[in-house]
């Protein structure tokens, strides 16, 4: 008998990591990582490659310069944020833009707070959101270049969301968008491949439903209400539903573990409250959208919602 | 049988790796020296009533209980005392061990040997009791509680449901479930002889889906033998099952509250392995000195898997000689099942009633990995079954907050595992929290130690005279 290990039970581990959970994220993403890809062509993937590299590099030099520690790129969170950042942003933004967003991200909004799981704030929308204040003419230029399959009409200039508060939405097919959604961000092209990848991401147990669910039923309800209404200054559900930043940001980004809470009630409220503000922004706001702007200010409450609400014990009522 | 249930909170589903479970019970031979734990039940050590040099029987009482919650020690062989000394047992804690030279395998009287099944149940209750009591038999689901206190509740409160656990939720065991497959009429009427001493509740067998063929021998055996009030239920495959608690919820849905025992809502759990004890204790005067055991692991090839019928006080080193020697890349040895079981730093330890197991885990399977930062994911308190936040306790136990820890239940934390197997930052979060649990509940004795002082100046000054008796019963006993 040699060297024994005796530490305490469990003796054990389920086959999971942060590194796996983050990759489990990097597949499910990767569907409309390929569709915007292949209809947005070089740009898109050079906005990416930008992305991730530059999110990456970044915190392998912060860990190692600044903060002195071992890195910890190696649990793939700092990809994770690069794609959603990228997905964010159009295909045609400056490269040099793209690393400042990620400067703001990463060196930021993560690395500032004590990196992985101590950010108040979700990194990537918080350089998103950066980057939207302070360079608003190059992240609203929704010209569409050439992809390597050519969109089915390439329309340009401004997305379907944009259109709609202008008053100008000429035209909308629920079923063409949910399948194809040309000129928008990466993270817009394609509802059914997002998700593809959500569902991806609820058979691996990776993320839980309630977050997203709740998001999107608080968003149908409202915009049933008030399109009901008014049907003609006030966009539909489907539209809502459909449109921006909604099911990127409600099913990527608002269930990022670290910025959303912790409990199933306290997610549930987290998801309402995000629906509610992103229907106040879309319908009275000064943007066409305000998925970002939402998920962050609830992002704000979340320590709240982790001491208010709490699991269902055994045995205590 | 009815539809499969299982408990509401928590839970985790590791693979469970019932390797050994076509390896047939065998019985070990004997080996040339016992050593006998003084500790083998939960409260109180026992004390030994034989002198070095005394000759004693298999079956033979050699200590007696040291306390109310104690148990009687039986000597598992015949043989020569030859000394009454501390040992290590498998934590390397010493304890007082009778060791017992082996001649032949003589056993005491009135102990039947034979295989032949007693059905009938006797009638008297308090005969029951007494053969439980001084057979020294105890719980054999891991925490080895004396039996004879379970079976008899408290003045006032009432069974209603006598579970039996074969749920065997633990990865990689499979001694329970080869006792249902082997000797499951036995097990069927130590139900029964608990039913009759708790007063004729109803009795549920609890087996996890994952083990059918024992489903099948134990149905078999409840409509065969045709006592009133059992039946099998299946339950899913979910750890941990066989908990205490959870097994009430899953089987009466009802939930034991912080601090009270499980007969508090009408329950009473006993393992199977413990009804066989009952059932041979009660209908055939045989004490516990035997129990089963599983040799296997991840490192074991299954030809060299046993399931061994073992008398107490074997060296494990002994056993694991039999069973061919400690495979070469086993990195952790664990008595019990690797959820819970503990790993053992001493292999010349020996076997107690409560042994179930000699697991061999190689270094990749049971290394832990260094902890990186808590990602918040949540999947620590998705998992825990009693409703907890292991991540909170963590943070709490770190400030020092006893008060936080207490208002967070630390205190109602059963070890099961769960938070650190599911933790996919590798935090060691069972660690941390068996520490906390250990500053709530010390916290609340204090707390009631200081009003029980404060009651009894109260009552020494007052000059009426208390009755003593009553308070006896409400002793807790909190593992």
């Amino acid at each position: 008998m040699g060297t024994m290990i005796v530490s305490p039970n469990p003796h054990i581990h389920a086959p999971v990591s942060t590194k796996s959970l983050m990759r489990d994220v990097v597949i499910a993403l990767l569907p409309a990582v390929i569709v915007s890809i292949l209809f947005y062509g070089w740009s898109e993937l050079l906005v990416l490659g930008v992305s991730v590299a530059s999110c990456v590099l970044l915190e392998w030099a912060i860990t190692k310069w600044l903060l002195k520690k071992p890195s910890t790129i190696g649990d793939l969170s700092a990809v994770v944020t690069g794609l959603l950042l990228a997905m964010n942003l159009p295909c045609t933004t400056p490269w040099w833009i793209v690393f400042i967003g990620a400067v703001v991200a990463i060196g930021v909004a993560k690395m500032t707070f004590g990196g992985i799981g101590q950010n108040v704030f979700n990194p990537a929308i918080t350089g998103r959101v950066f980057l939207l204040i302070s360079f608003p003419q190059q992240m609203t230029d929704w010209t569409v270049p050439g992809g390597f399959i050519k969109g089915v009409d390439a329309v340009s200039g401004s997305t379907l969301l944009g259109q709609a508060k202008l008053g100008q939405l000429i035209d909308f097919n629920a079923l063409d968008t949910f399948f194809l959604n040309i000129g928008g961000s990466a993270g817009e092209i394609s509802a059914l491949a997002l998700l593809l990848g959500f569902g991806y991401l609820l058979v691996r147990r990776v993320v839980k439903i309630w977050v997203p669910l709740s998001i999107f039923a608080t968003v149908a309800v409202i915009s049933g209400i008030f399109h009901a209404i008014d049907p003609v200054a006030f966009t539909g559900p489907l539209f809502n539903l459909l449109t921006g930043g909604m099911i990127l940001g409600a099913c990527f980004m608002a269930t990022d573990y670290v910025t959303s809470p912790m409990s199933t009630w306290g997610g549930v409220i987290y998801g309402i409250g995000i629906g509610l503000i992103v229907m106040m922004i879309r319908y009275f706001g000064a943007y066409p959208e305000g998925m970002s702007f939402a998920i962050l200010l609830m992002n704000m409450v979340v320590p709240l919602l982790n001491r208010w609400f709490h699991q269902r014990k055994y045995g205590r009522a | 049988m009815s539809s499969k249930i299982t408990f509401s909170i928590g839970g985790v589903h590791p693979d469970d790796a019932k390797l050994a479970r076509a390896c047939a019970t065998e019985v070990l031979p004997l080996p040339e020296v016992v050593y006998v734990s003084m500790a083998q039940h939960l409260g109180a050590p026992a004390k030994p009533v034989v002198s070095v040099g005394d000759y004693v029987k298999a079956g033979q009482v050699i200590a007696e209980p040291g306390g109310f919650i104690s148990a009687f020690v039986h000597s598992p062989v015949s043989g020569t005392v030859k000394s009454i000394a501390p040992r290590k047992d498998l934590a390397g804690n010493s304890v007082t061990h009778v060791e017992i030279a082996v001649e032949g395998d003589e056993w005491a009287e009135g102990i039947d040997l034979s295989d032949t099944l007693v059905t009938e149940i006797p009638e008297d209750r308090q005969f029951i009791l007494d053969r439980v009591k001084n057979n020294g038999v105890v719980g054999l689901g891991g925490a080895t509680f004396p039996a004879h206190v379970k079976l008899n509740p408290a003045p006032g409160s009432k069974a209603e449901c006598l579970i039996l656990n074969g749920a065997e939720c633990e990865p990689y065991l499979t001694s329970d479930y080869r006792i249902m497959v082997e000797r499951p009429k036995e097990i069927v009427i130590g139900a029964a002889i608990m039913q009759k001493v708790l007063g004729g509740c109803r009795c549920v067998i609890g087996i996890e889906e994952n083990k059918p063929e024992a489903i099948k021998s134990m149905s078999e055996a409840v409509a065969s033998l045709g006592y009133p009030d059992i039946r099998v239920q299946v339950l899913k495959k979910r750890y941990p099952q066989g908990g205490e608690k959870q097994l009430i919820d899953a089987v009466m849905h009802r939930q034991v509250g912080s601090g009270a025992l499980p007969i508090s809502v009408g329950a009473v759990v006993q393992n199977v392995a413990t009804s066989l004890a009952v059932y041979e204790a009660v209908q055939k005067n045989k004490p516990l000195v035997t129990n089963t055991l599983t040799i296997t692991g991840d490192c074991l090839p299954v030809e060299k898997m046993h399931n061994y019928l073992f008398r107490i006080g074997m060296p494990l080193s002994y056993i694991a000689e039999v069973a061919g020697g400690v495979p070469q890349d086993a990195a952790k040895i664990i008595s019990g099942g690797p959820m819970m079981g503990r790993a053992i730093s001493n292999l010349d330890a020996c076997t107690v009633k409560g042994s179930s197991s000699l697991l061999y885990l190689s270094e990749s399977r049971t290394r832990r990995k260094s902890a990186s930062a808590c990602i918040r994911c949540g999947r620590c308190s998705d998992a825990c079954p009693m409703g907890l936040e292991p991540f909170l306790l963590n943070r709490l136990y770190k400030a020092g907050d006893v008060e936080g820890l207490e208002q967070a239940s630390a205190q109602d934390c059963i070890e099961c595992g769960c938070c650190l197997y599911s933790c996919p930052a590798y935090i060691p979060l069972l660690d941390y929290v068996r520490q906390a649990k250990g500053m709530a509940l010390g916290a609340i004795r204090a707390r009631a130690a200081a009003a029980k002082a404060a009651a009894e100046a109260a009552k020494a000054a007052a000059p009426t005279p208390a009755p003593a008796e009553a308070a006896k019963n409400n002793e807790k006993i909190s593992k």
